[in-house]
C-alpha cells in the first residue's frame, strides 16, 4: 500500500489541557516497596529514557516505509503514556498509531506534535522528580 | 504463584512487575514474544502468563495459538494485555485461546482481581490433575492387587467369588485408596437362612447347590467393580464402592428382588433366603474394615431376629 497524505488538525488533538495527570502518576506510590528506591521516580526515569528511543523508531519507520515498526513504537508510547497519566501524549500516540496502521504519511507531522508535547511533559516530570528527591 | 510477564514496553512492564511482586507473586519477565514462548514451553513454566498483545517477533495472540496447539502440557492461564479495545480484537484474542484480557492503561484493582481469578483456576486445574494422577495410580495398584490375589488363588472355589482373605485384602486396599475422599461405600454382610436344615434334610449336595445359587444371585445383583465374596460356610459379604445413600437402599432391594425371582423361577426344590446387614461407610473419616464388618454383622443378626419373629408370628 502506498502512503497517503492526510492533514492533521492539531486542535482536534488537544483533548486534554493537562499534560500529566499527577494523581494517576502518584497512585503508583501504592506499589512502593519498603526499603526500595522511590518507585514513581523509577517510572519517570524509565519513561524519559524510553520516549526519545520511541521517537527515533517512529521516525525511522515512517522515513523507511517500515510502517509496522512505526505502528508498534506508537502503540508502545500510547501504552506507557496512558499508564503514567501522561494523557495528551497518549491521545496523540493513539492517532499516530492509526495513521501508521493505514500507512499515512501525516504521521510525520504528528511526530513533531508529539515532540512539542513531550517538552512540556518532560518539564513536569522533572519537576515531580525533583520534588520527590528533595 | 509464578507468573510470566511478556511486555516490550519497559514502563508497562515495570508497573506490572512491581504490582505483582507486591502481591506476593514470583515474576519471570521477557520483553519479546519468542522468549516468552520459549519460557512457557519449559517443564517448570509459569502456569499463568500476562502477554502483551503487540510485541516484536511474535504477538501475544500468536503465542496463545501455539501454546493451545500443544495438548500434552499443563494448560497455562493466559491474560492478554491490550490497548486495542474493539470487540473484534478481543474476540480474536479469546478465540486464539486467551482466558482473559486486561486493557491498558490497567487499573491496579482490576489487574489484581483478574490475576486472582486466574490463579484460582490454575490451582483448581492443578488439584484436578493431581486427583486424576492419584486415581490412575489407584487403578494400577488395584489391578496389581487383583493380579496378586489371582496368583494366590484367593478365590472361593465353590462360588467363584472372592474368599475370606481375598475379600479382606481388596477391602483394605479400597479403604486405603478412598481414605478422606468424599465418596461413600456400602458394606453388606449376608447370612443364608436355613442352610443347616437343607444339609440335614436334603444332603450336602443340595447345600452346596444353595451356596452356589446365592453366589450367582449376588454376582448378578452387584456391579463388576463391587467386591463380592463368600467369607465361608453360609456367610457372604459385598463391598460396593461409590454408592450414595439412596442407591444403598435400592441395591438391597434389588438383592431381595433377585433372590425372590430366583425362587419364583423354581430352579431348586427349596427356597433361598438371606439375612442381610448393611452399613454405609463414609470415607471422610478413617475406618477399619474389621469394625465396619462387625457393625454389618450386628445389623445382619438384627435382620435375622426380625425375620424369625415374623416367621413365628405367621405360623
Amino acid at each position: 500500500m502506498s502512503p497517503t497524505n492526510t492533514t492533521v488538525d492539531q486542535n482536534e488533538l488537544m483533548l486534554s489541557h493537562v499534560p500529566v495527570d499527577l494523581a494517576i502518576l502518584n497512585s503508583y506510590d501504592e506499589a512502593q516497596e519498603e526499603g526500595e528506591p522511590d518507585f514513581v521516580v523509577e517510572l519517570i526515569d524509565l519513561y524519559l529514557d524510553e520516549v526519545p528511543r520511541i521517537f527515533n523508531a517512529i521516525h525511522e519507520g515512517i522515513t523507511s516505509d517500515d510502517w509496522l515498526s512505526a505502528r508498534r513504537a506508537a502503540h508502545s508510547l500510547r501504552g506507557s503514556s496512558n499508564n503514567l497519566g501522561i494523557l495528551q501524549m497518549g491521545v496523540i500516540a493513539d492517532v499516530l498509531e492509526h495513521l501508521t496502521a493505514n500507512h499515512q504519511i501525516a504521521g510525520a507531522e504528528l511526530l513533531l506534535c508529539l515532540k512539542n508535547e513531550f517538552a512540556r511533559v518532560e518539564e513536569i516530570l522533572l519537576a515531580e522528580r525533583q520534588r520527590r528527591m528533595s | 504463584m509464578k507468573i510470566l510477564i511478556a511486555e516490550d514496553d519497559p514502563v508497562s512492564c515495570r508497573v506490572l512487575t512491581a504490582n505483582l511482586k507486591g502481591w506476593g507473586h514470583e515474576i519471570v519477565v521477557t520483553n519479546n514474544g519468542i522468549d516468552a514462548l520459549e519460557a512457557l514451553q519449559q517443564d517448570d513454566a509459569p502456569l499463568l502468563a500476562i502477554l502483551d498483545w503487540m510485541m516484536p517477533d511474535l504477538t501475544g495472540v500468536e503465542i496463545c495459538r501455539q501454546l493451545r496447539a500443544e495438548n500434552d502440557k499443563a494448560p497455562i492461564y493466559i491474560i492478554l494485555l491490550t490497548a486495542l479495545n474493539s470487540k473484534e480484537s478481543l474476540l480474536e484474542g479469546l478465540e486464539a485461546g486467551a482466558d482473559d484480557y486486561i486493557t491498558k492503561p490497567f487499573d491496579r484493582h482490576e489487574l489484581r482481581m483478574r490475576v486472582q481469578a486466574g490463579a484460582r483456576i490454575v490451582s483448581l486445574q492443578n488439584n484436578l490433575r493431581q486427583r486424576v494422577l492419584e486415581l490412575e495410580e489407584a487403578i494400577v495398584e488395584r489391578q496389581m492387587a487383583e493380579e496378586t490375589l489371582r496368583s494366590m488363588s484367593l478365590t472361593d472355589h465353590m462360588t467363584g467369588l472372592h474368599n475370606h482373605r481375598g475379600f479382606y485384602n481388596l477391602a483394605e486396599h479400597h479403604a486405603k485408596m478412598t481414605r478422606r475422599s468424599r465418596t461413600k461405600s456400602l458394606l453388606i454382610y449376608a447370612d443364608m437362612d436355613g442352610l443347616k436344615q437343607i444339609n440335614d434334610t436334603m444332603g450336602h449336595q443340595a447345600g452346596s447347590q444353595a451356596i452356589t445359587a446365592v453366589g450367582e444371585v449376588l454376582r448378578n445383583t452387584f456391579r463388576e467393580c463391587d467386591i463380592v465374596a463368600r467369607l465361608g460356610g453360609d456367610e457372604f459379604a459385598v463391598l460396593a464402592p461409590n454408592v450414595a445413600t439412596p442407591e444403598s437402599r435400592k441395591l438391597i432391594e434389588r438383592l431381595r428382588n433377585n433372590l425372590k425371582a430366583y425362587n419364583d423361577a423354581g430352579y431348586l426344590p427349596f427356597e433361598l433366603s438371606l439375612s442381610i446387614g448393611a452399613v454405609e461407610i463414609d470415607h471422610t473419616y478413617e475406618f477399619g474394615i474389621e469394625d465396619q464388618m462387625a457393625k454389618a454383622d450386628a445389623e445382619m443378626y438384627r435382620d435375622k431376629r426380625h425375620r424369625k419373629a415374623q416367621l413365628t408370628q405367621r405360623t
